[in-house]
């Protein structure tokens, strides 16, 4: 099976993907990931605004056999979310790392980019989940 | 789906794969002087003995001819066509129907019934709930996660038992629950309130104006959820549906939908949302859909991902069941009795119960509480309550409820019911027994 990577992004082990720009990130799910989830149908977005640490749950995606959380995977402010999601959910599958996108958040700290995986480091962790 | 039982043969050969050599052994755990050698029952009796004896513990019950006690649980005329159908054993016996394939007759029935309260209600059933008291509870918690907010307010008159079941709900769920009047409630509401929960008509017998309250809760939050609960739905013929007022959640006891009172349950909580709330609604969801190599429509469970066994903690609610065959009930009810028949029922509780109301009211000493509009409920107060309801009982009447039993500062007030089920005798029965206790009971003023 085929998966989607980018190298202009960074990852986590849960399976974000984050795109800085600034103090500006862009956030959602890998390939891999919404594979997994298959036909998403609803997006339970945060409040703009709202502030959470890393590590936090601040959205739940929901498919038609699963809900999973998107984990945020460096502390910050809720600015922008995607609202085509709530019409068009099916982009998160379609278009995982462009208009699928999900949420637009203002950096708190700087220095948790550092312990995010690269591209590399995303694949392998990908290939042993597989293995498994 | 056939039932299969165990026949010898299948038992031993399973009993050989597992390498044990009786049934008995596999109950070798429990201690000794744990297990049970002798229930204490008397001996058993034939078919015909048996009938003889409950026959004569059944005749030591009172049989009232007519009622005028409500408060929560109501008579009304069940056609016999509701019992004839779900005594199919297809529907009697059906399981939860998770497996779709094999569960087409219940699927639907279940998707018939969500239509038949979108088309009373003007907004999104689920599958049901329990009854009345959860659905209310289940309301106040959906808005709590809705909003992310912990305060609930509820407005003076929702039924004293939903009110201990929503202080165990809200107890559990760390909300907070306060109940308020009407000017208090507009000062109380902020932007921590989850939602506001309304019984309409409520356990007074009162209407009150959603409208008006909707109007003036919306001035102070445009966020928490208004709540609307009732305990005898009928009046649904009569009044303007909670829909086209605006209510975000309604909640009702569905038992008045041709489902027998008997020692109060089954019930049926009726669960609807606004459509902008669908996604959050608690338990089950049929839906219609097409099968995948043809062209059937068929039904199915959905938006499952709501649900705990998906969820898990994060679901709005534990669960994983509904009142299939009393919502059943309900269906066969309200189709049975069409728009024309709901509404004939609606105008007979009303205008029997008001005409009850106007006799009473000319009785010396017997005085109405209630100051607004009302349904088939209202309050009295009585000159001499514990005579007037021994009168009803020896007229063959079930009385109407002492009010002391809930509120004790209403010493000398009943609550008193009246439905299309009450004929005129019975309601003259009623006036004599009233006339009649205020007779023997003398002027309390002399």
């Amino acid at each position: 099976m085929e998966y989607k990577f980018l190298d202009n992004v960074k990852y986590t082990s849960t399976h974000e993907w984050i795109r800085v720009d600034g103090d500006v990130a862009t956030l959602g799910i890998t390939d891999y990931a919404q594979h997994q989830l298959s036909d998403v149908v609803y997006v339970e977005f945060p409040e703009i605004a709202t502030a959470f640490d890393k590590g936090a749950d601040a959205c739940v995606i929901e498919s038609a056999k699963a809900a999973a959380d998107l984990i945020l995977p460096i502390s910050g402010e809720i600015i922008e979310i995607n609202e085509t999601l709530a019409d068009q959910p099916e982009l998160i599958n379609s278009s995982p790392f462009d208009d699928g996108w999900i949420l637009k958040v203002k950096i708190l700290d700087p220095s948790e980019l550092d312990e995010l995986l690269n591209i590399e480091e995303y694949k392998d962790l990908v290939i042993k989940e597989l293995e498994k | 789906m056939d039932f299969t039982p165990h026949d010898n043969e299948t038992i031993n050969s399973m009993l050989e794969i597992i390498g044990v050599n009786s049934l008995e052994e596999l109950f070798l755990d429990i201690p000794e002087d744990l297990i049970v050698k002798d229930l204490n029952l008397p001996n058993g009796l034939s078919e015909a003995d048996l009938y003889q004896k409950l026959k004569e513990i059944s005749n030591k019950n009172t049989n009232y001819s007519a009622s005028f006690l409500g408060a929560g649980c109501y008579y009304h005329y069940i056609p016999a066509i509701i019992d004839s159908i779900i005594s199919r054993s297809e529907f009697y016996t059906a399981y939860t129907p998770y497996q779709p394939e094999a569960s087409q007759g219940m699927l639907q029935a279940i998707y018939e019934y969500q239509t038949a309260i979108n088309r009373l209600t003007g907004m999104i059933s689920n599958a049901s709930m329990y009854d009345g008291s959860t659905a209310l509870s289940e309301a106040a918690l959906v808005a709590s996660i809705i909003t992310r907010k912990n305060k609930i307010l509820m407005l003076k008159g929702i039924h004293p038992e939903y009110v201990e079941v929503l202080q165990t709900y809200c107890w559990g769920n760390d909300l907070t629950l306060e109940e308020v009047t009407l000017d208090e409630l507009y000062k109380k509401i902020d932007e921590n309130t989850a939602a506001v929960l309304i019984q309409s008509p409520n356990f007074f017998g009162d209407i009150e104006d959603i409208e008006e309250i909707i109007k003036n809760i919306r001035e102070k939050s445009s966020k928490c959820l208004i709540v609307q609960s009732m305990t005898d739905p009928t009046c649904l013929g009569l009044l303007k549906s909670p829909g086209e007022c605006g209510i975000d959640i309604f909640v009702a006891e569905g038992q008045s939908f041709g489902i027998n009172p008997s020692f109060g349950g089954p019930g049926l909580g009726i669960f609807a949302v606004k459509e902008k709330y669908f996604r959050r609604i608690p338990g089950r969801l049929v839906g219609k859909t097409m099968e995948i190599n043809g062209n059937r429509e068929g039904f199915i469970l959905t938006l499952q991902a709501r649900e705990q066994h998906i969820r898990r903690e994060k679901a709005i609610s534990n669960i994983c069941t509904n009142q299939a065959l009393s919502s059943f009930s309900a269906l066969l009810y309200i189709v049975a009795m069409g728009k024309s028949g709901l509404t004939e029922v609606a105008n007979q509780n009303f205008q029997k119960a008001h005409y009850v109301k106007n006799q009473i009211a000319l009785i010396e000493g017997y005085e109405i509480i209630n100051k607004g509009p009302i349904y088939n409920e209202f309050l009295i107060r009585c000159p001499n309550i514990d005579l007037f309801l021994s009168e009803c009982k020896h007229k063959g009447l079930l009385p109407p409820l002492k009010m002391s039993k809930y509120f004790p500062e209403m010493k000398d007030i009943a609550l008193v019911c009246v439905t299309e089920t009450n004929s005129l005798k019975s309601i003259e029965n009623f006036i004599e027994a009233a006339k009649a206790a205020k007779i023997k009971g003398g002027n309390k003023d002399e």
